[in-house]
């Protein structure tokens, strides 16, 4: 059965009905919003399956559309938070993002601005190789940003997504040894994007980021995880009880290689990793279950096929 | 940007010269400072890096003082001063527990200010309020720092008469930034 990321909007009359048919059918729901009378679901369901849903949704004004993006947790990087960067040309990137249905932080560095003097702490570092992409957000000079990227990328292991305001074969060339995406023509910039070209710069941009992941998730394909993420939020969320009462918009966000469960790690890190999965298997036997550097969260990393020899 | 008599980018990018036309454009526009600016070149060149602009504002608008928009009349239980318009109204205040004491100024209603006891009224509607120049420099710098790259933090600026100019780089600037801001002038066709 293979799982694909999509978006259900709909009114919030018996909007339960269709949550029950995501989850008996084997789906999982990994974010729910309720705005107003509407309701948006981001989940996982079979690909078989999601005409019934379509037909089920389509009397309660439902509507269903893929969202390559759902179950992804990325990182916005921009130099800065200051007025510069904010609100534009981040938030519209974080923002447009987001409606594919990842997750999307906002890294900020405390540095990262200017040419020489740019610089990435090992919070920041931890913190973006918490995700599963980064989004570099850069400027609009190429001699900065040939000077400044290899002092933001140092250390970074996930793949990396360079938007700048050069042309895409500008930042091609010099960036050395190269990223896994890039888009150009997106730099720094102080108006709303509102006009057709601007918006398909940002479409470029989701663009890439799905190419990347989607070449991501091929490579972790072969050699699978032991456990979906999403089936291991399920599990957590059924087991531990205490995570009812956290007040995030997404109290577990899935990662395409784990999860974040927002609960403090010395309290619940010794709680989730004995928490049964399966017969005589616990959680702490599939996954490596750590602290994560986003306050003080914990993070639970699936180990693949190869090391447990299990999948379940 | 029609407004503006001579408006420049100069910059050894291409990218960055268009990007820093658009921002500068949209920051000035957002700032409502449009019509202040009578000229404008900013130059940058993020090699070196340094950003410098330079320019000139048009006439101002002179201060602006009681009678412009209040009445003054003395009568007598004290002055009693009607206002016109609400804008000022803050900085009149200040100007008057300032001059003459909380006390002596009473307030009854929003657009009513009276003065007690019987202070003459010669005078009160030349008293200057408030000068539109000083924030609008300051404003103009303001905007600067916006448009000029991020991180720039090593910065000269100057305004006076009807010139400004600003110098920002992240190193130490060099010795000659003042030639540089000369021959930014003289490209606008502003000698000195």
């Amino acid at each position: 059965m293979t799982h694909v990321p999509v978006t259900y909007k709909g009114g919030i009359y018996r909007h339960d009905e269709i949550i029950d048919l995501i989850e008996d059918l084997g789906g999982y729901i990994i974010q729910k919003h309720v705005i107003a009378q509407e309701i948006v679901l981001q989940a996982l369901v079979p690909r078989e399956d999601i005409e019934l849903i379509r037909r089920i949704g389509k009397p309660l004004t439902g509507e269903i559309s893929p969202s390559p993006l759902v179950g992804a947790e990325i990182a916005v990087v921009t130099p800065s938070l200051e007025i510069h960067h904010l609100p534009h040309a981040s938030c519209d990137v974080a923002e447009y993002i987001r409606r594919f249905g990842a997750k999307t932080n906002m890294v900020g560095l405390a540095r990262g601005f200017g040419k020489r003097i740019a610089q990435l702490n090992d919070e920041e570092r931890d913190v973006i190789n918490e995700h599963d992409l980064a989004v570099y957000l850069l400027g609009d000079f190429e001699a900065c940003i040939e000077r400044k990227f290899p002092v933001l990328r140092r250390g970074i292991d996930v793949p990396i997504v360079l938007c700048g305001g050069p042309p895409t074969e500008t930042l091609k060339k010099i960036v050395d040894p190269p990223v896994d995406g890039y888009v150009g023509g997106v730099g720094r910039f102080m108006h709303r994007t509102k006009e057709s070209e601007e918006i398909d710069k940002l479409e470029e941009v989701v663009g890439e980021v799905t190419r990347v992941l989607d070449r991501h998730r091929d490579v972790l394909a072969r050699d699978p995880l032991s456990i979906s993420p999403a089936r291991l939020m399920d599990i957590v969320t059924e087991n531990v009880e205490e995570i009812q009462d956290v007040l995030s918009p997404t109290p577990i966000t899935v990662q395409m290689r784990g999860l974040r469960v927002k609960l403090p790690y010395d309290t619940f890190a010794p709680v989730i990793r004995k928490t049964v999965v399966d017969e005589g298997v616990t959680i702490g036997d599939l996954s490596t279950v750590l602290p994560s550097r986003m306050r003080d969260y914990i993070l639970v990393r699936i180990k693949p096929f190869s090391e447990t020899n299990l999948v379940i | 940007m029609e407004a503006v008599e001579y408006f420049e980018v100069e910059c050894p990018e291409e990218a960055g010269r268009e990007y820093y036309r658009r921002i500068t454009e949209v920051v000035l526009l957002d700032h409502n400072l449009l019509r202040v600016i009578q000229k404008l070149h900013i130059f940058i060149d993020p090699r070196v890096p340094i950003f410098v602009a330079t320019g000139l504002t048009r006439k101002l608008p002179s201060v602006v003082r009681v009678r412009d928009f209040a009445d003054v009349n003395a009568r007598e239980g004290g002055v009693t001063i009607s206002i016109g318009d609400e804008a000022y109204l803050a900085p009149l205040l200040r100007m008057l527990w300032g001059k003459y004491g909380k006390e002596h100024v009473n307030q009854p209603d929003r657009f009513t200010v009276i003065l007690t006891p019987g202070e003459g009224d010669e005078g009160i509607s030349d008293l200057p309020v408030y000068d539109p120049s000083e924030s609008i420099y300051k404003d103009l710098i303001y905007v600067l720092q916006v448009i000029q790259p991020e991180g720039f933090k090593v910065r000269k600026q100057y305004y006076g008469g009807n010139r400004f100019y600003l110098v920002a780089s992240e190193d130490t600037l060099p010795e000659d930034v003042e030639d540089l801001v000369r021959q930014k002038f003289a490209l606008m066709g502003v000698e000195g």
